[in-house]
């Protein structure tokens, strides 16, 4: 009888137990969405997707450690988070200035933060055009910033909106020493044999001196009939 | 009265207990705790830290622990448990890739050298110089691990005692630049070098393990000041955490050759020729412990106390003991082609025609590598080859010739049978999709030991990983001479070629791209390819992220037989991207050096970050 007791009082007490536990460990996830876009003169800057990272910290917890925030082949990034204050921080390796300022960041629901930087070079009235098989980029490239030389320019030709200098069907080049700023540049490339849809898509990208990450246009989709 | 007694008896107990505080009965030795006074005096105790410390020297992939990094890179990919498919699918590297910061380990050293020299009484001079000279050694190489990795890192050499003031600031120091770490190392091996004793052994430190040491650092360091500066911008820090003049590489290149030199001109060392069949001679190298004059530094392990799961966890599918895993690293067609053939053509493996009209049929499996560099075979378990005496069996299905072209047939599972009779798919696959099942075509044979059962979980394997071998210091010689421009260089690589099977003299010439494509060969899955392609600054370029660079992608080799039509029985191979790898290799400018761990920042505010952190 004795021992019924105690066992019950025993059970019922670990049981009780357990359920203040599922309380106490049960966070709910994070509900509110931080968005934005990189940005040079409120324009997007386009990057090589899943290559690029922004940093988020945020102070007064134990444990500190960043959270990676990818930016997207657009420019534009976002993450789930829980409300409360963030510093952002852009990284470097980058295809524009390094800039080690962090920007507060407050989250409270759905926030939109929009990062602005300097790009080293900026891709303007790129057009392009086919000619059978044949597709020519024209563009012109300038300079932003006096920090870094150019390395070359490239046109990308993808089966899908995400190209650049990782996914491509095909590519040409042109080295800095053939390229004038400020002035039309011209690039031509041929389309693969083995490319059988019925579209494209094409991509200029600006390589910087010392820098692996390309800058590159939007990619723009065109039609082959 | 009855009062008195009381007091008598209290005084009587009072007085014993102070008479006991005099002797030493509450002064006793803890019986759980050793002594420092014990541990330093005792050469066996000694002995066995020193064990424990080489035990914790970190290797970037080795047979235990991280062996999984092999397949990273582009001479290997990850065939087996479907978990780890995240490898064959990352679309960059990590910026921890090959972090270490153990500082753990530097203070464990520290405190054993001042404990010898604070503590030790029993021993002699000579004993104590030689424990000392050793844990010095041991430092140097973890430092060594770390610069490679890391960069420049703080130089601690000795330990660091918190006074509890509640400033810690004494105690911070900053990071050493990155040509201070290499001098350091180079420094360290010079003043130990004489004090070393342990003449003969493979596992602990003696002088031409520490010039082994010195030679590669300094090739390390030599390249560094010269490759990173002959980049359009170069990978640096503005303090020299990261960076090496470019006014270092002659000094540096010639402090290797010295030390290469040292170890070649010694005799004590010669390249292992102990079997005529030089494919297997090669395997012997990592397999055979006795007669084995080529190694140099080993971490060996000995059935039954030290062992290791490399062979049950990559035995090639067919020939596994166990039940249960195999095949994790499996090596990729593009280092298989990097084997040059023994006349001096390049590697490339002939399955099509010329003009590419037909496949070349060949009439057995391993046909299509006849003539290959004999390392190959020691390297790679290709189609057609026996491993333990028994045939690997890699056939991935049979082409049927229906008049004018051929139908693919592949099976579902491995180990079948084709409605003629023939096998369909081998018993090793390849398999496009299953795990544990080579998707290249390609097994390991390198590494993998040929006892029986070692592959199984109740024997495992107990054959050596070797740190540094006498080919190893041929090739630094050679790359130090070159880069000197100093004559005969090529003799070094010529003499590790002829045992490969290519004739005498076969290189006139030595040039970087040679070069880089000898170690590759000579050195797979030693460690050295990542760290290679970093210090020459070629990673970047070679794994570039472009899914049409070949480098970045990993190529398959899959076995077919030729069902009816006028080349019935023969054998023809499709050469394709392995079917489960995914994305390019992209090895990033930031990858060059390993982000400092957070916490080491945290913890030290002088600690400044590496490039593109």
């Amino acid at each position: 009888m004795k021992t019924k007791i105690f066992l019950t009082t025993y059970i019922s007490a670990i049981l009780l137990l357990l359920l203040f536990s599922c309380e106490k460990d049960n966070f709910s996830a994070p509900e509110s969405m931080l968005s934005g876009k990189i940005t040079y003169n409120d324009e997007s800057i386009g990057v090589r997707s899943n290559a690029l990272q922004l940093e988020l910290w945020q102070h007064g917890y134990q444990n500190f450690t960043k959270i990676p925030v990818h930016i997207d082949q657009d420019g534009t990034f976002s993450a789930m988070l829980f409300d409360g204050n963030y510093k952002l921080v852009r990284m470097n390796g980058a295809p524009w200035e390094n800039n080690t300022d962090s920007i507060d960041v407050v989250v409270k629901g759905n926030t939109v933060v929009d990062v602005p930087v300097v790009p080293y070079f900026t891709i303007s009235n790129a057009a392009y055009s086919r000619n059978a098989k044949q597709i020519t980029a024209t563009f012109t490239v300038n300079r932003v910033s006096n920090q870094r030389e150019l390395r070359a320019v490239r046109l990308f030709l993808g089966r899908t909106i995400i190209t650049d200098n990782g996914y491509n069907i095909a590519s040409a080049e042109k080295p800095a020493s053939e390229v004038t700023l400020g002035t039309t540049v011209t690039l031509t490339v041929t389309i693969p044999d083995s490319h059988t849809e019925k579209f494209l898509y094409a991509r200029i990208g600006v390589e910087t001196e010392g820098i692996g990450q390309l800058l590159y246009s939007p990619s723009e989709k065109i039609q082959l009939d | 009265m009855k009062k008195d007694i009381q007091y008598y008896s209290i005084i009587a107990l009072l007085s014993v207990i102070l008479v006991s505080c005099h002797g030493d009965w509450l002064d006793r030795n803890p019986k759980t705790i050793i002594m420092e006074e014990q541990v330093w005096n005792d050469p066996k105790q000694i002995v066995g830290l020193l064990a424990n410390f080489y035990n914790r020297l970190p290797v970037f992939t080795g047979l235990e622990g991280n062996w999984r990094d092999m397949t990273m890179f582009d001479d290997a990919m990850w065939s087996g448990y479907s978990g780890e498919e995240w490898r064959n699918q990352m679309s960059s590297y990590g910026n921890n890739l090959g972090e270490i910061w153990d500082y753990g380990l530097v203070r464990d050293i520290n405190l054993s050298l001042e404990g010898i020299d604070e503590y030790s009484t029993a021993l002699n001079e000579s004993e104590k110089n030689l424990y000392k000279a050793e844990l010095r050694f041991i430092r140097a190489y973890y430092y060594f691990e770390m610069v490679r990795r890391m960069g420049g890192i703080p130089l601690i050499t000795e330990q660091l005692v918190y006074d509890f003031s509640g400033d810690p600031t004494y105690l911070q120091h900053p990071r050493a630049t990155e040509a201070a770490v290499y001098e350091f190392i180079a420094n360290e091996m010079d003043e130990i070098k004489d004090q070393l004793g342990n003449e003969g052994s493979t596992t602990r430190a003696n002088e031409f393990i520490a010039l082994a040491l010195k030679s590669r650092a300094m090739l390390y360091a030599a390249s560094l000041a010269k490759y990173n500066n002959l980049m359009a911008v170069p990978v640096t820090t503005p303090g020299g955490e990261v960076g090496i003049p470019a006014s270092k590489i002659e000094e540096y290149y010639r402090a290797s050759l010295d030390a290469s030199l040292e170890i070649i001109n010694s005799g004590k060392y010669s390249l292992y020729r102990g079997n005529p069949h030089l494919g297997e001679n090669y395997y012997e190298i990592f397999d055979k412990k006795t007669g084995n004059n080529e190694v140099i530094w080993v971490k060996d392990y000995k059935a039954p106390d030290k062992r290791h799961w490399f062979s049950y966890d990559n035995i090639a599918r067919g020939l596994r003991e166990d039940n249960l895993a195999s095949s994790c690293v499996t090596p990729s067609l593009n280092l298989v082609e990097s084997y040059p053939y023994l006349d001096g053509t390049a590697g490339t493996l002939k399955n099509r025609t010329s003009d590419n009209s037909d496949y070349i049929y060949y009439d057995d499996l391993s046909d299509i590598y006849a003539n290959k560099d004999w390392r190959l075979y020691g390297t790679v378990l290709f189609s057609g080859a026996s491993f333990k005496g028994l045939s690997a069996g890699i056939q991935a299905g049979v082409k049927v010739w229906n008049g004018t072209s051929y139908n693919t047939i592949e099976g579902e599972d491995i180990g079948t049978m084709y409605t003629d009779g023939g096998v369909l798919v081998g018993n090793s696959g390849p398999h496009r999709s299953m795990q544990e099942v080579s998707n290249t075509g390609f097994y390991l044979r390198k590494l993998i030991q040929s006892g029986a059962g070692t592959s199984t979980r109740g024997i495992l394997s107990d054959n050596w990983w070797i740190h540094f071998r006498l080919a190893e210091i041929y090739l630094n010689a050679a790359e130090a001479m070159m880069e000197l421009g100093l004559p005969d260089a090529v003799r070094y690589v010529n003499e590790l070629r002829e045992r490969a099977g290519h004739p005498a003299n076969s290189l006139s010439d030595l040039n970087l791209d040679i070069l880089m494509n000898e170690r590759r060969i000579e050195l797979a899955f030693e460690d050295h390819r990542y760290f290679d392609l970093k210090r020459w600054r070629k990673a970047h370029t070679v794994w570039n992220g472009d899914a049409n660079n070949p480098n970045t992608m990993i190529y398959a080799l899959y076995p077919y037989r030729v069902v009816g039509g006028p080349n019935d029985g023969k054998y023809v191979f499709d050469k394709m991207i392995a079917p489960r790898f995914r994305n390019p290799r992209y090895f990033q400018l930031a990858n060059y050096y390993t982000f400092i761990p957070q916490h080491a920042r945290d913890n030290n505010p002088k600690i400044v970050p590496n490039p593109f952190q």
